[in-house]
């Protein structure tokens, strides 16, 4: 039997949330985008997993079948991610979103 | 007890340092590095949470498939693998709004029991009754989800005649 | 010639399987005409679903259902009538009615996750739609933006979710609604719902999440955009009904019946979030608007001009009683039609040779009379100019925001204000058509029937004035039918 306080866990995914946002806010270059996202998504299954586990905060096993589905969900929308942007760069030649300058921003 | 506050401890102050280096660093195939160090280590927290079966899936599925994919990706879409990322600053505006996400959540999670709680384990047939019978359309609409994917991603990276 | 065949026979495919939906979600809704075809018993429509349960059916839930379909009938058709040479059909269609299937099942979700899983189904699958055409860099562009913002969206959104199920113990919307004030943590759902509201937000492009719709809806294939704008954008209002209206109630609303001797009331914070959603509303379709007054391009004025569109139908969320809520459900009716309807005309003007200006479609009312009369009718019914459907729903919306008292009133002022200010880009695309000279030189229109347009996307064009004006003129039929499911959720006011 583990014993660690919940919050601390709360706490922790937080703050890979907060990480994850701000690599969304500033990063340019596509796969870096992917990366930032995968943290905050991350932290979504964290969480899942975290009040699965403590009977403190209601929650139970159905938060760990959530989490398995959204491992398998983060998994698609990387491969759709890079598929697409697989298509961009055969067609230009660059993944950065700042040089994607076609449409105006 | 304390050695699994230590281990808390470790494991949670990895997530986050791994976490920060792979948007820190310059060279792209270093960040993938990072990232993967980042996805073991969140398996490594779930055997902490007694959730075993979670742990495999993530090493299996965030540590194996989705670095590889990761690392295809740049190695495909640049023609020197260790590339730099443009140096892009640190805004303060971003800063802000995800410190601001992090107190605004962290707050509200501080409503959540301090103290020590026992941890429930879980038997894995528990979690494939839920995940198949119970709640089966969560992978039902998972598997659309997927479907979507593969033939939307086929066709747009198939070399076709135009 | 075989690609020819490949189209038409795929497409015909869709269409024949939409319409087949479409008229069994007409039966099931009681279309006395279709009683025969019924397969869902009166009996298990509009039943609180148990507190395991992952979907049920609800009137509002299945007329959600018939407008997607509606929605995707409008725009597979028309796409029949694209060139033959065209690669991508069969993943076009299949795109197509994959969002479309993602669509149905959010509406008649009765759990978070399954509701945010099944919006995902449609994400993935409009992401790619987006990028279809794949040797073009606009739309792929238009692709990596909008999917970059969906799997953010989908990020904040599970992670809200997450918050609630830690604060409930539940992902199921009965028990999230049913949740009292003592009950959990209401500090921690509070921020899911605030997170939820966030990421569902990018969906329904509300202020200030809406910045990547317009590029999205620019760069896309513009039969692609029809259907965002029309279509699949509206399951973010779907999730957003959910969780705050349907199936029971959380902001004003109070479910059908106790369940099980336990009368549900509401949270001690549904007031904030009622005030919140009121306030994202008035911002939303005042952003869109004055930025739709200054764009120069045709599509860009319609992204602008449907994002402040969602500000009205949000409006009727906030709100909250059962006028407001049929009024909000008869506007997103109606937005199928015009909208996807104006999109569906400029994807055939541009097939005309026509360019991406407002000021190049100058002399088109001289030029392609009727064309340019469909399209004025959708311009004036989005304007909300009385006997068009755009004129009746903002006048329910409106009227029953005036009758909810408090604050509501200014809503709906600023509801009215907003839709005054509307009336100017829409009278300048009327100016540029009938009133300025048509250009000395006109391309000459691609070798389709009905001078370059194609029996299919008339009628799909044809479809939709049809409707505008029958539900302006005469919309009891339809308010009646709307009406009386949205009572099915509400039985007292604020």
């Amino acid at each position: 039997m583990t014993a660690i306080p919940p919050v601390d866990f709360l706490a922790l995914s937080a703050i890979l949330l907060g990480i994850g946002l701000f690599g969304i806010l500033t990063r340019r270059n596509f796969i870096l985008l992917l990366i930032s996202i995968e943290i905050a998504m991350n932290a979504a299954i964290l969480n899942f997993v975290v009040f699965a586990a403590y009977s403190g905060t209601g929650g139970g096993i159905g938060g760990q079948a959530v989490a398995v589905v959204l491992v398998g969900l983060a998994a698609t929308e990387v491969a759709v991610g890079l598929a697409i942007v697989l298509a961009l760069n055969r067609v230009r030649g660059s993944i950065n979103v700042a040089e994607a300058t076609t449409l105006r921003q | 007890m304390i050695l699994e506050e230590a281990a808390f401890v470790a494991l949670g102050g990895v997530a986050i340092a791994t976490a920060l280096l792979a948007l820190l660093v310059r060279e792209l195939v270093h960040t993938i590095l990072w990232v993967a160090v980042f996805f073991v280590d969140l398996a490594a927290i779930y055997f902490l949470l007694e959730a075993p079966f979670l742990g495999v899936l993530q090493l299996g599925v965030y540590a194996g498939a989705v670095t590889i994919l990761l690392l295809f990706g740049v190695m495909v879409t640049r023609k020197r693998i260790f590339s730099r990322e443009a140096a892009t600053g640190i805004g303060p505006v971003p800063l802000a709004l995800a410190l601001l996400v992090i107190v605004l959540v962290g707050t509200a999670a501080s409503v959540v029991p301090s103290s020590a709680q026992p941890i429930r384990p879980y038997d894995v047939t528990d979690l494939s009754s839920t995940l198949f019978v119970t709640d089966g359309g969560w992978l039902l609409l998972l598997g659309l989800t997927m479907m979507g994917a593969l033939a939307g991603a086929i066709y747009l990276v198939r070399e076709g005649r135009e | 010639m075989v690609g020819v065949r490949r189209l038409e026979i795929l497409g015909g495919v869709a269409v024949a399987g939409l319409l087949a939906s479409l008229t069994l979600v007409l039966a099931d809704l009681g279309f006395a005409p279709l009683a025969a075809l019924r397969t869902l018993p009166a009996a298990n429509v509009d039943v609180i679903p148990a507190t395991s349960a992952l979907f049920s059916f609800t009137s509002l839930g299945l007329v959600f259902e018939g407008i997607f379909l509606t929605a995707a009938l409008l725009v597979a058709l028309a796409s029949l009538s694209r060139p033959s040479d065209e690669k991508g059909a069969a993943v076009f269609f299949g795109l197509l009615l994959l969002a479309t299937l993602g669509m149905t099942l959010a509406a008649i979700a009765a759990d978070l996750i399954f509701l945010l899983l099944a919006v995902e189904v449609v994400g993935i699958s409009t992401y790619l739609l987006v990028g279809y055409p794949r040797r073009d860099p606009r739309g792929l562009e238009a692709a990596m933006k909008f999917y970059i913002v969906g799997a953010l969206s989908t990020a904040l959104s599970f992670f809200g979710a997450s918050l609630l199920f830690g604060a409930y113990g539940s992902t199921n919307l009965v028990v999230l609604s049913q949740a009292t004030g003592t009950v959990g943590y209401p500090a921690l759902a509070l921020a899911g719902y605030g997170l939820l509201i966030a990421g569902l937000g990018f969906k329904l492009t509300l202020v200030p999440f809406h910045a990547w719709a317009v590029d999205v809806y620019d760069g896309a294939p513009t039969d692609v955009t029809a259907f965002l704008a029309g279509g699949s954008k509206k399951v973010g209002l779907v999730a957003f009904f959910l969780l705050f209206i349907g199936p029971v109630s959380l902001v004003v609303v109070r479910p059908l019946t106790c369940v099980g001797g336990v009368c549900p009331t509401p949270f001690d914070f549904a007031p904030t979030l009622q005030l919140a959603l009121g306030v994202v509303a008035v911002v939303t379709m005042t952003v869109g608007n004055v930025l739709a007054l200054l764009q120069r391009e045709m599509k860009r004025m319609l992204a602008y001009s449907s994002i402040s569109q969602a500000g009205y139908m949000l409006l009727g969320i906030a709100v909250g009683t059962a006028p407001a809520i049929a009024g909000a459900t008869f506007q997103v009716l109606g937005h199928v039609f015009m909208k996807s309807g104006a999109f569906l005309v400029v994807a055939a003007v541009a097939g005309l040779g026509v360019g991406p200006l407002i000021d190049d479609w100058r002399g088109l009312g001289q030029r392609r009379p009727i064309l340019a009369t469909a399209f004025a009718l959708m311009l004036l019914s989005l304007a909300g100019i009385p006997l068009t459907v755009g004129f009746l729903s903002k006048f329910v919306l409106f009227s029953a925001a005036v009758e909810a008292q408090g604050y509501f009133v200014w809503l709906a002022v600023a509801g009215v204000l907003n839709s005054a200010l509307s009336v100017f880009y829409y009278a300048r695309v009327l100016k540029v058509m009938y009133v300025d000279p048509s250009p000395e030189q006109v391309p000459a229109p691609p070798a389709l029937p009905l001078g370059g347009i194609g029996y299919a996307r008339a009628a799909a064009i044809a479809i939709a004035v049809v409707a505008i004006v029958a539900l302006g003129v005469d919309p009891q039929p339809v308010l009646g039918g709307l009406q009386s499911a949205a009572n099915h959720f509400v039985l007292t006011g604020p």
